[in-house]
């Protein structure tokens, strides 16, 4: 049953699917905190420019489809993040489904208000504006606004302003979307590279036993540096210069001693 | 804020003295180009949500509804039951009936409930209206797939071969999005003075023509109504003149309406070189 070649394609495959992996989870360890920091930065900006009530982010997750809150921002606004809507019902889904701004001024009028679901938030709003976040592939998410106060509605202007935030957040989040693409890349790869002799069930093993230790974010060494290594981000040229310097001689160093646990 | 770079589609007609222009197109006005018209005779299609067949601000104008359905992501063009999703495209034909009252409405319905296929339904819905020969098409929804831009392009050079003018909303986010960006389309953006006979031109494309589009009273799912803003409800009253012109002049050629909206256009009027303005 063993076919020497095709069994030596898929240990290579894996060992450069490994490293991949890695690389991406490292990456997700260095930009994760940044993408939530910029996005939630997105939103605080959005409800002191505004003077709104409150902002919020939704991003689009599938299996099953849903429009999840990431970030939210306001003094009305925090009870949101964590909750998901379907992506086809209410205003987010509404923006999400056509791509188009809008803003709705008396939003207790609109049948496709969602009530239930803002009444979870513990904030019902009187107005809503809402833009979609778009990357080159279609729309990913909805950024929207409650409540501008001193004013019944949203302006042109007020509308025009949202897209460009929106610009700003979908740039933030398309770093992370590859990450998130890792698993599939991988088992997409050895599906192909498995020339059809594996099924669907032995891919799933194999990419779940090659991302298992990925995904552990347990409180080791390694991932502290992860962290340190994303706070140096601030640092100058020569600052970060030297500091790659130490980190070389100590790799070298690695490299010769045998390996300790 | 000024500093930011804003995308503005609608920003050309936020301060309407820099749409005045020196070079008019003489001979054609708002009584040639519509006097009299109340849209009979014209077929509008309205690619979007579906509309409710049954509300009161729809008059019971819609003479037919369908709906783009994806069998394993194959579009499929089926009769639709004369309800909307979300309340969009209801509010798309309660303004252009507000404008051309005696117009005959076709509703094809793109948005579902399956959004993996989206953009597919829409090329596919949008196709099918045009192989209907319906005689104007509003395009408040716009797809920013990549992907689809090749299909878009197809058929929107299509629908301008077979003389059908396509009015379409163009987005407010600052990248590509189809077909409102495409040069044959009467692509819209909102200007906020409520006046739903103001029209103005831009002579700086991609968007083309301003209407009314901030804090529009509109008709809403479940025979409701209310109060919204977005380019989506500006494209609609364009739509309307469009009707009303062709309802009046049968055979004009999508370039020829979008001359005579350019001609009747509210743009201020520049004073010909070398004279004072006249007070």
């Amino acid at each position: 049953m063993s076919n020497p070649s095709r069994d030596a394609n898929l240990t290579a495959a894996l060992t450069a699917l490994k490293a991949v992996a890695r690389r991406s989870v490292v990456a997700r360890g260095l930009q994760g905190p940044a993408e939530q920091k910029l996005l939630q930065s997105i939103v605080d900006a959005t409800v002191t420019l505004f003077d709104a009530e409150a902002s919020s982010i939704a991003l689009f997750e599938r299996d099953p489809d849903r429009l999840e809150y990431r970030v939210a921002a306001g003094e009305h606004g925090a009870g949101a993040v964590g909750l998901s809507v379907a992506p086809n019902e209410g205003i987010a889904g509404f923006v999400f489904s056509t791509g188009q701004a809008i803003s709705i001024s008396d939003v207790s009028a609109d049948p496709r208000f969602d009530r239930a679901a803002a009444e979870m938030t513990g904030y019902v709003p009187r107005s809503i504006a809402a833009v979609p976040l778009f990357d080159e592939e279609g729309t990913i998410g909805v950024l929207q606004v409650l409540d501008k106060r001193g004013s019944e509605s949203f302006s042109l202007h007020d509308m025009e302003l949202l897209g460009v935030f929106a610009a700003q957040a979908t740039a933030a989040i398309s770093a992370t979307t590859v990450q998130r693409g890792t698993a599939r890349l991988m088992a997409h790869v050895l599906l192909h590279v498995g020339d059809g002799t594996l099924t669907a069930e032995q891919v799933d093993v194999i990419v779940s036993d090659a991302t298992r230790e990925l995904d552990d974010h347990a409180d080791t060494p390694f991932w502290h540096l992860v962290d340190h290594v994303e706070a140096l981000r601030s640092l100058g040229e020569r600052d970060l210069t030297l500091v790659a310097d130490i980190l070389n001689v100590v790799a070298r160093h690695a490299e010769r001693a045998p390996r300790r646990r | 804020m000024s500093g930011l770079d804003l995308p503005a589609w609608s920003e050309p007609f936020t301060d309407v003295e820099g749409l005045a222009r020196r070079m008019r197109l003489r001979g054609i006005d708002r009584d040639w180009a519509w006097g009299e018209s109340t849209g009979a005779g014209i077929r509008v299609g309205i690619v979007d949500s579906g509309l409710e067949v049954s509300h009161p601000r729809l008059n019971g104008r819609v003479v037919q509804s369908v709906a783009v359905e994806l069998e394993d992501g194959e579009p499929r063009v089926v009769p639709d039951d004369g309800a909307d999703l979300y309340g969009h495209a209801t509010a798309c034909g309660g303004i252009i009936l507000g404008l051309a009252p005696e117009v005959e409405l076709v509703s094809v319905r793109v948005l579902g409930s399956d959004l993996r296929g989206k953009g597919t339904a829409f090329a596919a819905g949008l196709e099918w209206a045009i192989d209907q020969g319906i005689d104007v098409l509003n395009l408040s929804l716009s797809s920013k797939s990549e992907a689809l831009f090749p299909i878009f392009h197809e058929l929107v050079d299509k629908a301008y071969f077979k003389g059908i003018p396509l009015v379409s909303a163009a987005n407010n986010v600052p990248a590509a999005s189809y077909p409102s960006l495409f040069s044959t389309v009467i692509s819209v953006a909102a200007h906020g003075e409520s006046d739903p006979w103001r029209l103005y031109y831009n002579p700086s494309p991609p968007v083309e023509f301003g209407a009314w589009g901030v804090d529009v009273p509109i008709a809403w799912k479940g025979g409701g109504s209310t109060v919204a803003t977005g380019n989506s409800f500006a494209a609609p009253h364009v739509t309307g003149m469009v009707a009303l012109i062709l309802a009046k002049h049968r055979g004009l050629t999508p370039f020829e309406v979008k001359s005579v909206l350019a001609a009747v256009a509210d743009n201020p009027r520049h004073a010909p070189r070398g004279k004072a303005p006249t007070p």
